[in-house]
């Protein structure tokens, strides 16, 4: 068995196979997650109280909470069907970790509208999902349904996962204390999924860069459903233009790294 | 974080053709960062935004924003991992002088 890493050890140390081992791994994940999760059932610190919230900021928060689930949904779909389309085991493994993250998100997002008086949820997500998001679900489903590892992981870990940073960190900034608590864990969570999918691409075009021109056309697809979305998100949370942050720079800055501005 | 003298035994750690000077080398705390097993937590920090000023030995992943950190002084040609998003990148120098990592596929 390989030894993993000394204690002390610089992590810039290692040699790239072993990084790849480390970071892949579920003793990995677990431990991280055990770091910003424990003692945090839900995703918050149990004994925190309720901010006041008047009847239209509630509504309101629902209604961003609702379209969180439909992505996150979409996620735990997807990533879950990812598994069997991974082209090795390293990959495998991590994507189950992404699973298990998507699920809880879903979850900590359903009790967040149940704790706001939402009596059942599923329905209310129904109700309240904003149609380019759901429209993007499906398109993702059926690349994953497709077989297209490249074209999934784009959309899946870099379009959806780099928008939804912005937007919950933004959020972040103006919620009431719980939401705040959840969307940190969610943040750190999405963290691992984004680079995963921005690295794995990377790695992939590098080797075969006639994919940029395929993946650029899923982009131009893809590109305005995501966008739409989130910035109905920024309405629903009440944020005026010219305070809202560009929703898309971060994403953009991925997709000029992988190459696929074209 | 406190710089300290020089270990010379470190210094095969990372290499650089721009290794003309001795590195300075630093200790580092622990600032809270999570995100990590605890083993690596040390080399990680979360950046402030604007006005949160790196040290010699930091860099920004440009992936997801985390301050990435060193025992050593970074100079350009050096190997970094951010852990956190799990990509691996090399220090390069701006024209106007700043240091910052580029993602390596």
């Amino acid at each position: 068995m390989r030894p993993r890493p000394d204690r002390d050890a610089e992590p810039h140390l290692l040699a790239e196979e072993d990084f790849l081992r480390e970071v892949h791994s579920f003793d990995f994940w677990f431990e991280a997650v055990s770091g910003y999760l424990e003692e945090q059932p839900f995703g918050h610190d149990p004994d925190l109280v309720e901010t006041p919230m008047d009847d239209v900021a509630r509504d309101s928060l629902i209604t961003t909470l609702c379209n969180y689930c439909v992505g996150e949904t979409a996620a735990l779909e997807a990533s879950s069907g990812l598994v069997r389309l991974a082209p090795n085991h390293h990959s495998r493994v991590f994507l189950a970790t992404q699973v298990v993250d998507e699920a809880r998100h879903l979850e900590v997002f359903m009790r967040r509208l149940e704790d706001l008086g939402v009596e059942d949820p599923e329905a209310e997500i129904d109700r309240r999902a904003n149609q380019g998001l759901e429209d993007f679900r499906s398109r993702l489903l059926e690349l994953v349904d497709r077989g297209d590892w490249d074209a999934a992981v784009f959309a899946q870990n870099v379009l959806l996962e780099s928008m939804e940073d912005t937007v919950f960190r933004f959020h972040e900034q103006s919620a009431d204390e719980i939401t705040r608590q959840v969307l940190v864990g969610v943040v750190a969570d999405e963290r691992r999924h984004l680079g995963f999918g921005e690295n794995d691409l990377g790695r992939r075009l590098a080797h075969d860069p006639s994919g940029r021109r395929r993946l650029a056309e899923v982009r131009a697809e893809l590109d305005p459903l995501v966008l739409g979305s989130f910035e109905g998100v920024y309405r629903d949370l009440g944020i005026a233009r010219q305070d809202q942050p560009e929703l898309g720079r971060h994403y953009l800055d991925a997709v000029e790294r992988l190459g696929l501005t074209a | 974080m406190n710089e300290t003298t020089l270990d010379t035994a470190e210094s095969s750690i990372v290499t650089s053709s721009a290794d003309a000077a001795p590195r300075r080398t630093f200790e580092l705390d622990d600032t809270g960062f999570k995100e990590v097993p605890k083993r690596w937590r040390k080399f990680y920090r979360h950046w402030q935004g604007a006005g949160d000023e790196l040290a010699p030995n930091e860099v920004i992943c440009p992936v997801c924003k985390v301050v990435i950190r060193s025992h050593r002084e970074f100079r350009p040609g050096d190997r970094v991992y951010c852990m956190p998003c799990m990509s691996r990148l090399v220090v390069v120098e701006r024209p106007d002088g700043r240091l910052e990592a580029d993602v390596l596929y």
